[in-house]
């Protein structure tokens, strides 16, 4: 997986940016008053080795959930392309893209809001196995129940609805629902965000195995830290839109160069009563999107802003193999942080 | 993997998920209801078994009887017998309660929901209009429509839908924008489901029932408003028996008869009654089962 | 260690439409003064229900059918309305997860900062209680405190809402606070800030803090004893050191074998999940809650009833096989 060059990506996003148009009512339209513009993913680029996790982490309204939804143009982003195979997805005409979404496949992290409250399982599966003609009529039983055992749901679950299981289970449906589809890549937003901490880890099992067994390529959505960690090739980190640092995994975990990223790592209250420290990982708050700062747009919370981030934004640039980061000072963020002090005694 | 195991609900064995799936024998309001409305419908079925005298054949030598044993309603000014008169009223009037909430539920459903799902001009346009017909006031509008199509039955459900539609549209729109966010919806685009399917298959379903709790209600304020058409002559033509023509007909008598008016009257009571029970008890029912 | 509040055999029920469901069961523990003491379980596990409880802040159905809870020599469970709500805010105050929920939208922040410093006449004059108000925000950490007096909740983002209701709380100089998830809202960055500011607060004021949550890596950041509700019982309490070193039950085991943790080489162990689901509470498992999902389950865990018993220093264990745990590697 080192060797990404080699392989030609599944999957390649290029230049990609959304932008929403906020408060164009009619009002808006009357007074003639500019549209404020939200950047929700800026300009990001990346690419996408067959059988990758890439993992995307970033606080909530950093863009990842409409980055990963563009990928599948659930959401029609603004400006790039995103070539799956070699083909420019966004150019594709409805027809041939309703084709495409078989391959494309997305996993929702609400399993309450995710699965349709007046369908039974069966009928949920069922209606995606026959209206892709996916497989025989008087086999779709039998591939039901194929796709359950998959995901490691009892066959009597079949008649049941959605309301009628726990959270893990719902998102097992979900699980099963994408699979269903037999796609190559997919989009996992925020799977076990929503799910308790014991279901958890059952999820991220199921994932793993799934992706060894089918051979499954992923961009893996997720706010915490240490479960992108788990099971993620690579990561991206995102704040305000922008991909700030992009790395192997183990490369971005022990020598993280953007100070945003070591901000979250330190900011991540880990499970050791051994290690710990009084000082604030990251002061301040994300600004509003609206109203980006000028330059780099991490600046109003960098422990090493200069005039410099406040003017230039960094662009994002290669400084190791494999290890990208948009930092006008990457070689000034220390990793370990010195002085990792125990508050109490 | 880890063991496949269902939790609660595997314990749940089947009678208990029977039992539960038909919660709507438990409600109270919806038996009470939907027993009202059946055993009047089954009243005006046997209406000729009930009752022997006809509804429209004219008596003059018997108008204005009052309720008694021989006629338990009384009798009006053409000698007719209204415990007859209102029990053959039922079916037609329950057809046009239903009929005319009917049209509009559809129609308002269909173009509320087009807006709600397609958004961007379609939505603008639909709702625009949504807006107009909103601001007719309810009764002028249908007084109008009538009164350039003509009387009749049919004129009647035409306008009732064209004055009825925009509170549907309304509801199916502001409840798709909701769903049209629920993460299943965006599930079925993601698995390549065309716009009919999902509005169809995935959407419709779930906006269905505020509609038809809305409906529910609107059924005796349509009951309520053919009343004030056949007080202007526009609705249901004599001697047809209908109890909006049956209380205009029994005006003029208030004073001097008033089984004329008020027994009709309380037949539309019993059937508002009933319905709004029935509605109740289905928005329990309907409610519950997400 | 003195303790502060003892909470005996608390058990609260709320009736449903498939049964009376007991969402705290029979739960005993004590918070000592001038502690942290963490409350960890899943969801529906019953750390909600068990603040609320104490607080007398029941959903209208629910009932508290049994129990005590000593604060200085009174029972609050049984303190007439009147005398309750002397303590309640005043002496005990509470922290709540979803903080825009709690703060009233119409209301400027002065007004509700001070509402409760005023009707509990902890300040005289309401110029005091501005004074103090003013002190509460910049001592939150709220940036130009005299000018945010002005504003409303939403001009507020999460964090700073979370911040203001932690001034709330401590605006009567409350001698305990139960803080209900007070960052699960919130992002990473964001928790992280107000843990320690907690933490910080903790330390200056010297109150007893109640920390409920999820999140075993915030108990371990943060709390000094901690309790592990599963199915509406706390099976386990120690001190943290203990508790994340030696656990000794298998739920608790189970919990931190499950959660990922960062390796500072992003090398990564397997995890172990815990089979199966949280129970239905309405009809619990028979035995220890837990022996539908316990590798170490057997006949004796299915019948009878499991009580907390010592197993160490400051060390209570529900699992009649602890000792078969051993130490975790
Ligand atoms: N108003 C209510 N009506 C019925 N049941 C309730 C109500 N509130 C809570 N419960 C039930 O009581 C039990 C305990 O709930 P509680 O809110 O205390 O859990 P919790 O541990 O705080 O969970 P979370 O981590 O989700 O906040 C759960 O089974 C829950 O479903
Ligand atoms: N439909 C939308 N309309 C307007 N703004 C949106 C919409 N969806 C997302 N946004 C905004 O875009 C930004 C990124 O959102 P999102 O991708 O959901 O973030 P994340 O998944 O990282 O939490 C946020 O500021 C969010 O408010
Ligand atoms: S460019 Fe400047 S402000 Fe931005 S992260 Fe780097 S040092 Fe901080
Ligand atoms: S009592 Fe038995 S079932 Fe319960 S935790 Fe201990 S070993 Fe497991
Ligand atoms: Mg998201
Ligand atoms: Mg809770």
């Amino acid at each position: 997986m080192n060797d990404l060059r080699a392989v030609p990506p599944i999957l390649e996003v290029n230049r990609l940016s959304k932008r929403y148009v906020m408060n164009a009512g009619f009002w808006q339209q009357l007074t003639r008053r500019p549209p404020e513009l939200l950047h929700a993913v800026d300009d990001v680029s990346l690419r996408i080795a067959p059988g990758e996790i890439f993992g995307l982490v970033g606080e909530s309204g950093s863009g990842k959930s409409t980055l990963g939804r563009c990928l599948l143009r659930l959401v029609e982003p603004t400006a790039g392309q995103v070539l799956f195979k070699g083909v420019d997805i966004l150019q594709l005409p409805r027809a041939q893209m309703q084709g495409m979404r078989r391959k494309l496949q997305i996993i929702f992290q609400d399993p309450y809001s995710s699965l349709n409250p007046r369908m039974t399982v069966r009928q949920m599966l069922g209606e995606v196995l026959s209206v892709h003609r996916l497989c025989p009529p008087h086999r779709v039983e039998a591939r039901v129940r194929e796709l359950l055992h998959l995901v490691g749901l009892p066959a009597d679950a079949v008649d049941r609805f959605p309301r009628h299981f726990s959270g893990g289970q719902r998102q097992r449906i979900g699980i099963a629902r994408a699979l269903a589809m037999e796609p190559e890549f997919i989009v996992a937003d925020e799977p076990v965000s929503a799910v308790d901490v014991s279901i958890q880890a059952q999820v991220l099992n199921l994932l793993i195995d799934l992706k060894a067994q089918l051979g499954l390529t992923m961009l893996f959505i997720a706010h915490d830290l240490s479960v992108v960690q788990h099971i993620s090739t690579r990561v991206g980190v995102m704040y305000m839109g922008k991909l700030v640092e992009m790395a192997p995994r183990r490369l971005l975990f022990s020598q993280p160069r953007h100070p945003y990223t070591q901000g979250l790592l330190l900011a991540a209250p880990q499970p050791d009563p051994f290690h710990h420290s009084t000082r604030v990982a990251l002061e301040g708050e994300p600004p509003s999107p609206l109203h980006p700062p000028a330059g780099c747009r991490f600046h109003t919370r960098c422990p090493l802003a200069s005039d410099r981030c406040r003017q230039a934004p960094p662009p994002l640039q290669e400084i190791g193999e494999g290890h990208w980061v948009a930092c006008h000072h990457h070689d000034l963020a220390v990793w370990p942080p010195p002085a990792v002090t125990p508050w109490a005694a | 993997m880890s063991e496949p195991s269902m939790g609660m609900a595997g314990r749940v064995n089947d009678w208990g998920l029977r039992w539960r799936e038909a919660r709507w024998l438990q409600q109270p309001a919806l038996l009470v209801g939907g027993g009202l409305l059946l055993a009047m419908v089954l009243a005006s079925l046997l209406a000729k078994q009930i009752s022997p005298y006809d509804p429209i054949a004219q008596n003059l030598s018997n108008t204005l009887q009052p309720p008694s044993p021989v006629h338990w309603f009384g009798t009006d000014n053409f000698g007719r017998d209204i415990f007859t008169r209102v029990l053959h009223a039922v079916q037609l009037d329950l057809q046009i309660g239903v009929l005319s909430v009917l049209f509009p539920m559809v129609v308002g459903l269909f173009l509320g929901s087009l807006a709600g799902y397609l958004g961007g001009w379609v939505e603008t346009v639909v709702m625009r209009v949504v807006d107009v017909f909103t601001a007719f006031p309810f009764l002028v509008m249908v007084i109008a429509i009538i009164a350039i199509l003509g009387p009749g039955l049919t004129s009647m459900y035409v306008a009732l839908t064209l004055a009825g539609w925009s509170a549907y549209a309304r509801i199916a729109r502001g409840e798709i924008l909701v769903i049209k966010k629920a993460e299943y919806v965006q599930a079925a685009r993601a698995l390549g489901f065309s716009n009919l399917r999902i509005m169809f298959r995935h959407i419709l379903p779930n906006i269905v029932t505020p509609a038809i709790i809305f409906a529910m209600s609107d059924i005796v304020l349509v009951i309520l408003s053919t009343t004030s058409l056949s007080f202007l002559g526009l609705g249901v033509q004599p001697p047809t028996p209908e109890w909006g023509s049956m209380i205009a007909e029994g005006r003029p008598f208030i004073m001097t008869a008033w089984w004329l008016v008020t027994l009709p009257g309380m037949a539309i009571v019993l059937v508002g009654l009933g319905l709004s029970l029935l509605g109740d008890g289905l928005a329990d029912v309907l409610r519950t089962e997400e | 260690m003195e303790p502060i509040l003892e909470v005996r055999n608390l058990t609260t029920q709320i009736p449903t439409r498939r049964g009376l469901l007991t969402a705290v069961d029979d739960v005993s523990f004590t918070l000592h003064k001038g502690e942290i003491f963490g409350v960890v379980g899943e969801s529906g596990s019953g750390k909600s229900m068990t603040c609320r409880s104490l607080l007398r802040l029941l959903p209208s159905s629910a009932r508290t059918v049994q129990g005590s809870a000593v604060y200085r020599g009174s029972d609050l469970l049984r303190l007439p309305p009147k005398a309750f709500n002397q303590v309640r805010g005043r002496e005990i105050a509470m922290i709540f997860q979803d903080a825009m929920a709690v703060l009233n939208p119409v209301h400027r922040i002065g007004d509700q900062l001070t509402e409760a410093m005023l009707a509990h006449r902890v300040v005289a004059t309401p110029a005091e209680a501005r004074a103090r108000a003013v002190e509460l925000l910049r001592k939150v950490g709220i940036p130009a405190p005299e000018r945010r007096l002005q504003d409303y909740p939403h001009q507020f983002s999460g964090g700073m809402c979370q911040r203001l209701v932690i001034a709330i709380a401590l605006s009567c100089q409350p001698q305990i606070i139960l803080a209900d998830e007070p960052t699960t809202a919130l992002d990473v960055t964001i928790q992280d800030q107000i843990l320690k500011l907690l933490i910080g607060l903790q330390h200056e004021l010297g109150v007893s803090l109640v920390l409920v949550t999820h999140d075993m890596g915030v108990v371990a950041q943060s709390c000094q004893r901690v309790a592990v509700m599963y199915a509406g019982q706390i099976v386990e309490i120690a001190d943290t050191v203990s508790l994340f070193t030696a656990p000794k039950h298998p739920y608790t085991r189970g919990l931190l074998a499950c959660v990922p943790q960062l390796a500072a080489d992003g090398e990564v162990l397997p995890l172990t999940p815990i089979p199966g689901s949280p129970p239905d509470l309405v009809h619990p498992p028979a035995g220890c809650r837990f022996h539908p999902r316990c590798p170490l389950a057997s006949e004796e865990c299915r019948h009878g009833t499991f009580p907390l018993q010592q197993v160490g220093q400051q060390h209570v264990s529900a699992c009649i096989k602890h000792e078969e745990l051993g130490l975790l590697s």
